[in-house]
Parts: C-alpha cells; structure tokens; sequence
C-alpha cells in the first residue's frame, strides 16, 4: 500500500470534477439499471464500454465503477417497491423487504438499504484498497474441493429461507438444483437434456429464471386480486431510520459486510451469493429468527451490505491474479483490457495511475450511492402508490423485456414464462422461489467442482476432508444447517397459534 | 380525406422504397453494420472484437456494432449470423468451436455455412506449472509422467476446447497418462495451477501472459513453429523435445451469412482488412500477446478445413467424437 500513490489517486479523480461527474452519472445509470428486472450491472457494464473509447481511460473506468456500485444497490429498489428483485442480488432483500412495504414501510425500508448498502460498500472498498495482496492469497487457496465444500455451505442457506415449512424449501431447492443441469457439460464434453436443442446447449441461465420466479409469478398474483387489492399507504416520512435502530443492526451489518468481501474473493461467487449468505447467517445467529420475513430491518440490512461489500472483494482477484471474481468484474476486466491495462500481477507494478483512481472512485462511490439513493428514494417510494391496474401491466412488459435483454433471445422470454407459470403454482401451495434461485447459482458450482475433485483424487472422497479449508466449510455447514434447522423449527414452532391468522393477512 | 391521405401514404412509401434501394446500390454500408460476437462480454474473444472494430467509422463511413448473442456454447450467436439477412449488414465473430460443433454432436454448424471474410488471430497451446513447481522443462514432466501414471493432474479449459485437444494429443504421442482436470474456462485453471490445485494448466500462450509476467508459473512450452515475441525463455514444443506436425490451433475470424451480393461482401473484406491493419489494434493484440494471422477467404477456408481434419483424430481420442453424417 502505497499511501501517496493513493492520495494522487484520489486527486486525480477528485480535483477534477468532470471525473466526479463520471462517477456520478455512472452510480445514477447503474442504480436505474439494477432496478429495471432483467437489466443488470454486467449487461449495463459490458452496454457502457464502447462509450469510454473516446475517454481518458481513468475517467471511463470511474464510470463504470459508479455503474457497478449503483446496480448492485439498485437491485434492492424493486425488491422492495414491487416484490421482484432488480438482479439476483437483490434477491435475498425482497424477503423483508418487501414484506416491510406490505406494513407500509417502503420509504423505511429503501433508507435502510441505501445506509446498509453505504456501509458494505465502504468496508469492502477499504478493504480492497488496503487488502488486496493479502486477500489474493486467500483466493489462491480454493481449488476444486473447497469451492465444492463452499457451495455446500451456501446450500445450507436453503434451510433459513425456506419460510413456514423447511420441507417445502427443500423440494424447491432441489428442484432448483435439476434446472442447471440442462446443457453442455464442460466436464465431459456431453449435451445434456438438450433433445438436440442449439438454445437449450447453453443451458437455463439465472435471469430468465429470476424473472419468471419473482417477476411473472407476481404479476400473475397482481391479476388476480387486481380489483380487490386496496392500496397501500406508504409512509414516506421517516426514510432515514432513526439512530437507535441503525444501532441495533449495526453488528448484523459489520459481519455481513465481512461475508460479503470473503465470498467477492472467492473467484466465482458473486453479490448473489453474498446477499443470501448473509440474509442466511443473519437469520440464524438471531435471538428471534421467527421475525425473519415478516419485515424486519436487520433482515434488509444484513443482505445489502453484504453484496455491495461484495463489490469489493470481488475486484480483488480480477485486479491481483486477472481472474474475476464474479459476473460483473469479468466485464469491467474486459474494460481494462481494451483499454491496454491487462489485469493481473504485473498490473499494481505497470499501471499505478490506474490502479490508484480505482480504489479511489471505489470509495467515492459509495458516498455518492448513499447521496443518490436517498435522493432518489422518496421518488422511488412514490411509484408504488401507482394504480395497480396500470402497475401491474408495465411490470409485465418489463419482465418482457428483461428476459430478452439478457441475450436478446425470445427463447430466454419463452423459458422466463414457463417458469413464471410454475412458480405461481409453487407460490399457491407455498413453495418459496428463493431456495430454486439460491440453488440454480450454487448447483452448477458445487456439482463441477465435486467431479472436479473426484477426478484430482482418483474418486477418493476423503479430499474434502484431508485439506483444512474444505473441511472447515464441510463441518460449518452441516453445524449450521442444524442449528438453523432446530431453532428455526423452535421459533416457528413458538410463532404456530399466531402465524395461521398473519397467512390469512398476507393472502389478502 | 381519407382518400388524400391514403394517396400521400402511397407516394410517401413509394418513395421511401425507391430512395432505400437506390441508396443501397449505390452506397454500402449506408448505416451501422452488426458484429455478432458469440462470446460474454469482457472475455478474450469480445475484447478482441470490439478493439478490431473501436476505429471502423474511419474505415467503412459507418460504425461497427459488437453485439454479444451468447448461449450454446458459442452456437447460438454462430448460429444466428447464418441465418440473418445477407444484406452485408450482420457479420459474426467465428471461433475455434465452430471445428467442433458436428464432430461433437452439439450443432449442426461448420464454417462451410458462412461467407468467410478473413482470419483475425490464431495461437497454439501452452503449458505451465507454478513457479515453484520441481518440474523444469516439459521432459521432466512427460518422464515424471511417465513413471507415475495418473499422478500428473492437468487443468484445461473445458472438454473438447483447444487445451483439452492439444493435451491429449500429447499424451496420445508420448503413450503418458495424465489425468485430465476440465474447467469451466481457462481462468480458473490457471488460478488452480498456481495456487497448487493441479500439476500443470494447459492454456493458449496470450491467457498466462499476467502470470508469466509476474513470475507466477514457468511456462514449459509454446505449441507454434516459432517462438513467442513475449515469451522469449519459452520453447516452442519442437524445442522442448517433443516436435508436432499437426498443430491444433486456437483461432478467430469473421464470416457474414452465405449469399451476401459480392460487391458487398467485396466492401467487408476490404474495410475489416482495414481494421485489421489499424495500428492501434495491431498494438494492442501486440501487447496482449495474440498472434495476428492475416488469411483471405480462400486460404482461411484451407486453414479450417485442414484444422476439422486434425480435430477429427484429437477428439476421437478423448471420446468425444460424435459425428452426424
């Protein structure tokens, strides 16, 4: 760490304001991004990349780390506005999220997650800045078995968003866990389940599936109580929660944000993982894990800072070793590349004047996320005030879109809406969609990297055991899902005579 | 009043058509041209796309737009060029896949489907062991191999990708038996090789470059006819010990849909060569450490057709030969 390299850092970008300005637009298009279903910070990355030729480099890639902060935070606006999570990352917040907008509670919610999402983005762009080469190592430790023994421990995560009945998450979740395996299998080489498809080859990917999970699903339910829904009154006055409350998840948010930059690290795991993982452990460590989901803020602060923290450990590895560490630093590698700054080891030794502003616009960010987020989220809050009967066909046109945009595919809309139709049957018969999702992005992971292993070890399975951090993450899984397992259980068992009469207010 | 304005109608679209096909034949391009990139944003295939085509306003009058259709492994985007209109304004990004598609039973594509245009870049394999790996030269690791079968574990990209071919082929030659770790792309096996995962990562030579830089990994040899501008210290696997006539190579190129008139396709060949020429993309693919190959239409067919020949061999011995006649 190089303290004067990163005072010019920060001067280069912030004495000049056309470079705030940057930011600035960058952080205001990736949160109008993120919030849009379907249109994600990577797509609004890879969109943006042609317009940074004609920039100083640095000034392009300000901006598109303001895209790449704001689309993450982005995400969470729709969650809690409309029940459909903006990106995957979003995902985990819709749980409380918008369960606090069914209270009434939409204006409180979106302040938590723009101070929650602050909070997380600023510890993993510290972090970042003064970490990195430490935390490159930690990156170089996982082969096969641990990301295989780490997948297993975020499957654990099933058990505590599954809602009322742990049995019903696991079907989901292993319905979840079937969809992935449609398509090549670069293992063996082979199609699977693919009836000589040349769209299904490439497999079910996560938009679609997110969108017909959440998206479809809720404007099917939208139409059918379309004339009888009455209108939620939102309160808008207190947006920003009260210092006493901030208190209260401010440890919840402190370990979130550690997850976050751990699973950014990880190459591989992304903001998605994260948020769940969080929301997940969150949930477990609570002294009242039964309050989970009926709208709680804890349940929206621990997944908000935790993917946008993500943020920042996810640009470690892709800086440090040029491996991304998720979807979006794959992109913004990309980005670097054209620009003539491969990524890598060498990169902190060639190109400091690059590296430096990147920390810098990295921290920027997040301050002017928390500025533009809570500007911008009374204005949100307001759309939900919109008639349903003129809400719920924009939404539906959105989710439209949304699948398309992906890879611009009418077989992608066509998927979303097959899954759209089977997820509000799962709703019906409460089915959660989260364990599907949580599933589709852990299943591909932790089945590549089992037969990974097992072709390393000669199909011995005491691989996962015999190396220390892979053990670790076996034991703290199978420990957490039981703990979750019995104290989820307890707490709802304590809620039982109570809960019957809260189904029959939310059915409404 | 209705009848004016259903005349007006009339003439305006008359007049529409007329201008459009007398725009056309007069001038191509006339607007934007479509670059299908079947490949995600930001990797290797994209990043040389869009810097081939950053300067192509100055080129063909009229900008070049990278558009990803990803899915099916390179076969949707590959796919969907061969059936766009051949108007001249879609043209696509063709890769090494494109050999495989039949042979493996995955897509009923080959590069005969296409119009070619010209060949961007074509590289050999490369192997590399971490820095501190005991294995100095690759003799050390085909007679390791060779007295230890099945210890020797190797990371590649992916089943039936051009490490996975090249790997075998070696192994085929040298009667070793490594064992084969398929990745799902070259980035996670070269971060398994060096964080100590597997023996050895077979990569194409431009995707270590960082790593080789950085004193990461040694790099055991480079599967070309000559050596590498970059890699100077690198054999090339004649050097090595271990000579190859039949070179599986990893390529890129262009192809627009068949039945593109022949003045058009006249105007795409000489303004991509243009691109290709443009110093700046030749700097870069410079630095990044791709071999830029120039081949017109007709020798980039010869190249393909002789490449499907060698696949051919490779995959079989893999097993993952699945030819449809």
């Amino acid at each position: 760490m190089d303290w004067n390299l990163l005072l010019l850092g920060f001067g280069k970008v912030m004495l000049n304001p056309v470079n705030l300005l940057f930011v600035f637009i960058g952080v205001t298009a990736g949160i109008i991004v993120g919030a849009l279903p379907g249109l994600t910070a990577t797509m609004g990355v890879a969109l943006l990349i042609p317009f940074t030729f004609g920039l100083d480099p640095v000034q392009g890639l300000v901006m598109l780390i303001g895209l790449f902060t704001g689309g993450i935070y982005g995400a969470c606006i729709s969650s809690i506005l409309i029940g459909i999570p903006g990106t995957p990352a979003g995902a985990a917040t819709l749980l409380d999220g918008y369960a606090m907008n069914k209270k009434g509670q939409a204006g409180k919610a979106m302040g938590m997650a723009v101070i929650a999402s602050w909070f997380g983005g600023t510890i993993g762009a510290l972090i970042m800045t003064f970490a990195s080469p430490q935390i490159a190592k930690v990156a170089l430790e996982f082969g096969p078995p641990e990301f295989f023994s780490l997948a297993f421990f975020g499957l654990g995560i099933i058990i505590t968003v599954s809602g009322r009945s742990i049995l019903k998450g696991l079907i989901s979740g292993i319905f979840g866990l079937m969809l992935p395996l449609i398509g090549f299998d670069p293992i063996s080489g082979a199609p699977r389940l693919t009836f000589g498809s040349m769209e299904l080859l490439g497999g079910i990917t996560l938009i679609p599936v997110l969108i017909g999970l959440f998206g479809y699903s809720q404007v099917f339910q939208g139409i059918e109580k379309i004339l009888v829904l009455p209108a939620i009154k939102t309160e808008l006055k207190n947006l920003i929660p009260k210092l006493s409350e901030i208190k209260t998840v401010l440890s919840t948010m402190v370990k979130s944000s550690l997850f976050g930059v751990f699973i950014g690290a990880v190459p591989g795991t992304g903001t998605d993982i994260a948020a769940f993982v969080s929301y997940g452990e969150a949930k477990r460590s609570s002294k009242h894990p039964e309050k989970f989901g009926t709208g709680i803020l804890e349940g929206v602060a621990a997944p908000e800072s935790g993917n946008n923290a993500c943020a920042g450990g996810a640009m470690v590895p892709m800086l440090t070793l040029g491996v991304p560490g998720d979807a979006v630093t794959a992109v913004l590698m990309g980005a670097l590349t054209i620009h003539n700054f491969q990524p890598g080891p060498m990169l902190f030794k060639d190109h400091p004047e690059v590296v430096y502003p990147i920390f810098a616009a990295m921290i920027l960010a997040q301050f002017v996320m928390l500025f533009v987020g809570l500007g911008g989220a009374r204005f949100f809050a307001r759309l939900i005030n919109i008639d349903r009967r003129i809400l719920t066909p924009i939404i539906f046109l959105l989710c439209v879109v949304g699948s398309y945009a992906m890879r611009f595919s009418f077989f992608d809309v066509g998927i979303s809406l097959v899954i759209g139709i089977i997820a509000y049957f799962m709703n019906y018969y409460g089915y959660p969609g989260s364990p599907v999702l949580l599933a589709i992005i852990l299943g591909p992971m932790v089945e590549q990297n089992l037969r990974r292993s097992l072709v390393i070890s000669h199909g011995d399975p005491t691989i996962f055991f015999t190396r220390p951090i892979s053990a670790a993450f076996i034991f703290i899984g199978i420990f957490i899902i039981i703990t979750s397992y019995y104290r989820v259980k307890k707490a709802m068992d304590r809620e039982a005579p109570s809960s019957s009469a809260q189904e029959k207010a939310e059915s409404n | 009043m209705v009848k004016k304005i259903g005349l007006l109608a009339i003439v305006v679209m008359v007049s529409i058509g007329l201008s459009g096909t007398y725009g056309a034949a007069q001038q191509f391009p006339s607007k934007d041209i479509t670059l299908v990139v079947p490949w995600a944003a930001g990797g290797g295939t994209d990043t040389i796309a869009r810097t081939l085509v950053k300067n192509a306003k100055k080129h063909f009058g009229v900008n070049v737009n990278v558009v990803n259709r990803t899915g099916g492994l390179g076969a949707v985007g590959m796919g969907s060029v061969t059936t766009a209109a051949p108007d001249g304004y879609t043209v696509g990004v063709i890769t090494f896949h494109l050999s495989n598609y039949r042979m493996m039973g995955l897509a009923p594509l080959s590069y005969r489907d296409y119009s070619l245009i010209q060949l961007i870049n074509r590289e050999g394999a490369a192997a590399s062991v971490a820095a501190n790996s005991k294995f100095q030269t690759l003799k050390d690791l085909i007679e390791f191999a060779k007295a230890n079968p099945g210890v020797v574990t190797a990371g590649h990209a992916g089943a039936g990708s051009v490490q996975h071919l090249s790997l075998a082929s070696l192994g085929l030659r040298e009667k070793v038996k490594i064992v084969h770790v398929p990745f799902d792309g070259s980035a996670p096996a070269r971060t398994a090789v060096v964080g100590g995962h597997v023996t050895v990562a077979v990569t194409t030579i431009s995707e270590v470059l960082q790593l080789y830089r950085g004193k990461m990994v040694k790099v055991l040899y480079h599967e070309d006819t000559k050596r590498h501008w970059l890699y100077p210290d690198v054999p090339t696997i004649a050097e090595a010990g271990f000579p190859n006539a039949k070179i599986i190579y990893d390529w890129r190129a262009l192809g627009a849909p068949k039945g593109v008139p022949a003045d058009r396709l006249k105007v795409l060949i000489d303004g991509f060569k243009k691109c290709f020429d443009d110093p700046e993309f030749q700097k870069m693919a410079y630095d990044l450490g791709l071999a830029t190959v120039y081949l017109d239409s007709k020798s980039l067919e010869t190249f393909l057709a002789e490449m499907e020949e060698l696949h051919r061999p490779a995959l079989e011995s893999v097993g993952l030969l699945k030819e449809t006649k």
